[in-house]
């Protein structure tokens, strides 16, 4: 591994992953960039999950922002799936109806699932047939 | 090379918008949302069709990174431009991951002899994989790294002429740097090669911590706008593209933003017929 290459991996791992800020680099603008990184991921999710991120509402920035500090992107749909189930109940009926269609062991990418899956949440009943979702108000 | 004037990044989100601007000749399209194959999406092709130029600007190819391109994100990036059928690509001089982790966003180089040999070496295993000519951005940067060898408009020149890329400059990143840097973005402006500009990005952004973010989600603020009758005084650069990534406003707010952005280039409205 080449210098530019060994730097720039130590840069990345201080911006997403909590390592310290290598040598000379402005201490408060690496922080900036650190907290601006986590905002776009934030934003990036709630593409990916628009009714977690509703639910969370004014709090959906900060809450991301602190659970993802520290944890490299696997991409907006995993980060938001893993963050929707450590927090439980406001993802409820988005995260069933994701958990319904794939499988998902948390560390592999997402697969779509093979056979017909039932989910019932407080608010809802999921039913998965065929790769097709259907939802209906309890 | 062809006039298009002022266009828009077209996004999902403002595809109805984008396909009811009368007078559109330019739209560039993130290439990494393209399919790998097969016809353009309709929205797209609708455009297409009525012989608006596509562009399929990169942000994840990661050209700055010490390790060679992707060879399966080079494909993708090449098919997107043989979808298109367009006169040319765009990438960033930045890189994105490093040692297996993605960064997430676009993050500076160093100004060293070394990170213009790895952007060079990376921009020409993208000339030997797609047809057209390539246009390089230089980003926004939060924070340098330390020890530069190299002053930023010598960096950008030398990687350009030793890549034989065009250049993609974003008007909007030229202000923040120096904003946030306290220099004069105008003599920035007088030291880059702007010969070599095939388009502009222009876009707004948002104060946060004291710095200045190139967000995409603001309106232009008036001194891009300026910095814009500066660029257009020296130099026709041949489209003038705005770029918005959330935060959408109504359709008429954007139309006039398109038309701030024409007036201060003396460019034609892409909103009006």
């Amino acid at each position: 591994m080449g210098d530019l290459a060994a730097q720039q991996a130590a840069l990345v791992a201080a911006l997403t992953g909590g390592a310290p800020i290598p040598d000379g680099f402005d201490p408060r603008l690496v922080g900036v960039a650190r907290k601006a990184l986590l905002r776009k991921r934030a934003g990036d999710v709630a593409r990916h999950w628009p009714r977690l991120a509703f639910a969370l509402g004014d709090r959906w920035v900060p809450e991301f922002a602190a659970w993802a500090a520290g944890r490299p992107t696997n991409g907006s749909l995993r980060d938001g799936w893993d963050f929707a189930r450590s927090l439980g109940a406001p993802a409820t009926d988005e995260l069933a109806a994701r958990e319904a269609a794939w499988v998902y062991d948390g560390v592999h990418p997402p697969r779509p699932r093979r056979l017909p899956a039932l989910r019932r949440t407080a608010e809802s009943v999921i039913v998965q047939v065929a790769g097709r979702t259907y939802r209906r108000a309890r | 090379m062809t006039f298009y004037g002022v266009g828009i990044g077209w996004r999902p989100e403002i595809a109805g918008f984008v396909a009811g601007l009368p007078g559109l000749r330019f739209v560039e399209v993130v290439a990494e949302s393209m399919p790998h194959a097969g016809p353009p999406p309709p929205a797209l092709a609708a455009l297409l069709d009525r012989g608006v130029t596509v562009v399929p600007h990169g942000v994840r190819l990661s050209l700055g990174g010490a390790e060679p391109v992707d060879g399966h994100r080079l494909e993708h990036f090449a098919a997107a431009a043989e979808i298109l059928d367009a006169p040319l690509v765009s990438e960033h001089i930045a890189f994105v991951r490093a040692g297996g982790v993605e960064a997430g966003h676009l993050l500076p180089l160093p100004r060293s002899r070394e990170a213009v040999d790895a952007v060079v070496a990376n921009v020409r295993r993208v000339r030997a994989a797609v047809s057209v000519p390539i246009a390089l951005e230089p980003i926004a940067a939060i924070f340098d790294w330390p020890d530069d060898e190299l002053s930023e408009a010598d960096f950008i020149t030398e990687i350009l002429e030793r890549s034989d890329a065009l250049l993609l400059l974003d008007v909007a990143n030229v202000y923040a740097n120096a904003r946030n840097r306290g220099t004069d973005p105008v003599e920035l402006l007088d030291r880059l090669p702007l010969e070599r500009i095939a388009y502009c990005h222009v876009a707004g952004g948002d104060e946060n911590d004291g710095i200045y973010h190139d967000t995409h989600t603001a309106a232009t603020p008036q001194p891009v706008l300026d910095l814009i009758g500066e660029l257009v005084t020296r130099t026709r650069p041949p489209a003038l593209m705005l770029e918005r990534d959330g935060d959408y406003p109504p359709a008429a707010e954007l139309a006039a933003e398109l038309s701030s952005i024409a007036a201060a280039a003396g460019y034609p409205d892409p909103a009006r017929g």
